[in-house]
């Protein structure tokens, strides 16, 4: 699903944040990418959903080569892919029916479509009554489950994930960790950025490592212990 | 259709609709975003209002000089219709010959009418009107000639066939001099035509000013909206989409700056038409300002839309592109 080849970014100013990365991701897979802050994991995401292109390598989306993907179809790319963010990124001013919806409008679904499928999407995330508050009304875990539900609202074969547990307590958290199992054994590959290893210490996925823009470890959660990335 | 994955469809596709059902969709959004972009201008109706009032009154300046020129040159054409000539006859010829030539040209067909003055009637008519009376008394004889005015039919009243016409009295054996009185016309137009150029320069200058304020309006409202249309983009609008509410905007700002023009045209000439009116009286013409139809509201409208869209395409054209999620 994801593919990495001798992937560098060296950002303007010199900053190297990824060297030679490699790894595949298959489809259907959930996987978790994990390390220091800095260590190249938001730059990593940003690559897949074409924030930012990378200085040397290739990126493959479904085989797809991201490289010969054209500045204007990169919209129609960030459809195919849910994400979500830490700081949600939801309109504020918004109700959380027009939050959801807003993937359906752009690609212009009917309002009866709409209607349904924002509807299906919150009852997934377990937020159906809360369909006409503003986001600002909220709890953060309420909030980041928002985000989720516009993230699969189109329904997606891929789900990207930056530190979507970033400001919440274990308990909150490992429920939005529930939700991503939910989706991915409905068949959605799911890839997870977050530096939380409790979180990932208590389940048995494939887990990630960069470090100064390497990747260090590719394997299961119980292979190596969190002190490794520590030393 | 996906492109990263075969078979995944997006949109509207999914729902499987007619083609004749995504036209009329197709049409319902559009008219949805038009109307959203109205309801966000109505909700700063102030900044709206100072934006609209300023693109009204750029377009009211030259709409109102326009119309005038317009009428002047409406009025200088009817007159050109009456214009008339003056033929000074040879002095020492005998009334016979006079009244002969008056018989003649009478029946040409060019000649509407004609009125002769003798020099005699020319000089008690000059004793009078100048009060140089008694100057002239010291005269030895009459400097002034005979005179016939004569007025051609309204077909042969252009100047062009004007001009033929005096040529051909001018071959008269008893005419000296022949004059057409059109040569103040010729100045006016030229007069006219300095005033038009006048108008375009400064209906450009107007226009340009109208695209900037325009551009920087909507640049505004984008860099307003940067955190939405940065959302916008993450989950996968395309720039069109994007830039289509803010071009809407100007729009709507086109169109009622242009309403606004109009009606201040509207005014601005019935103000003026009292005065104008008291004018035209003593020159005993009756004359009503005229150019202000649907078709100059028209025109007025396209040209003032056109200019809010070319504001706000120059606009959305760099800044949307610009917002970029990081």
């Amino acid at each position: 699903m994801i593919k990495f080849e001798q992937v560098s970014k060296t950002y303007p100013g010199g900053q190297q944040a990824l060297r030679k990365v490699n790894f595949h991701i298959e489809p259907g897979e959930m996987a978790f990418l994990t390390g220091h802050s800095g260590a190249g994991k938001s730059t990593l995401l940003k690559l897949i959903s074409i924030m930012e292109r990378p200085t040397v390598g290739k990126v493959f989306i479904n085989g797809h080569d991201l490289g010969s993907i054209q500045r204007k179809q990169i919209a129609y790319i960030r459809r195919d892919i849910g994400m979500i963010f830490q700081s949600h990124q939801l309109l504020m001013d918004k109700s959380v029916f027009d939050n959801v919806a807003l993937p359906l409008v752009i690609e212009g679904y009917s309002h009866k479509e709409i209607a349904k499928r924002v509807h299906a999407a919150l009852e997934m995330v377990g937020l159906r009554d809360k369909v006409k508050s503003l986001p600002m009304m909220l709890s953060g875990g309420e909030q980041q489950r928002v985000g989720i539900a516009r993230a699969v609202v189109n329904k997606p074969p891929l789900l990207l994930a930056d530190e979507p547990t970033g400001n919440l307590d274990p308990k909150l958290s490992m429920e939005i960790i529930r939700l991503f199992e939910d989706f991915n054994q409905a068949g959605v590959s799911v890839f997870i950025a977050t530096h939380d290893l409790g979180l990932i210490a208590r389940m048995k996925y494939r887990t990630l490592t960069l470090k100064q823009g390497q990747m260090i470890t590719d394997g299961l959660t119980e292979d190596f212990q969190s002190d490794e990335l520590y030393d | 259709m996906s492109i990263l994955f075969k078979g995944r469809m997006q949109g509207a596709q999914v729902s499987n609709i007619s083609l004749y059902q995504r036209v009329v969709m197709f049409f319902v959004s559009h008219l949805r975003q038009a109307l959203s972009s109205l309801g966000a201008m109505w909700r700063s109706r102030a900044a709206s209002l100072m934006t609209i009032g300023v693109l009204g009154l750029s377009i009211t300046l030259p709409t109102t000089l326009y119309v005038m020129v317009k009428n002047v040159e409406k009025i200088s054409s009817g007159w050109e219709q009456a214009s008339q000539i003056s033929l000074f006859l040879k002095p020492n010829i005998r009334q016979g010959d006079i009244d002969q030539l008056l018989k003649r040209i009478q029946l040409w067909p060019e000649i509407d009418a004609i009125n002769y003055i003798s020099s005699e009637q020319a000089l008690n008519e000059f004793k009078d009107m100048s009060g140089f009376g008694d100057a002239i008394a010291y005269l030895d004889d009459n400097p002034l000639p005979n005179v016939v005015l004569v007025t051609p039919t309204s077909r042969h009243a252009s100047p062009v066939s004007a001009r033929l016409l005096l040529d051909r009295l001018r071959d008269e054996r008893e005419v000296d001099i022949g004059k057409l009185d059109i040569e103040w016309l010729e100045r006016l137009h030229g007069i006219l035509n300095v005033v038009k150029n006048l108008v375009s320069v400064v209906a450009i200058l107007l226009f340009l000013a109208v695209v900037l304020i325009i551009g920087n309006t909507i640049r505004l409202n984008i860099l307003n909206k940067k955190d939405e249309i940065l959302v916008m983009k993450l989950v996968g609008a395309t720039d069109a989409f994007i830039q289509r509410p803010f071009m809407y905007t100007g729009f709507w700002y086109g169109f009622l700056g242009g309403v606004l023009a109009w009606f201040a045209v509207i005014l601005l000439l019935l103000w003026m038409s009292n005065s104008v009116s008291a004018v035209s009286a003593l020159y005993q013409k009756n004359f009503e300002i005229t150019g202000v139809d649907f078709s100059t509201f028209l025109w007025v409208i396209g040209i003032s839309v056109f200019l809010g869209l070319s504001g706000s395409l120059l606009s959305v054209k760099r800044h949307v592109r610009e917002i970029e999620p990081k």
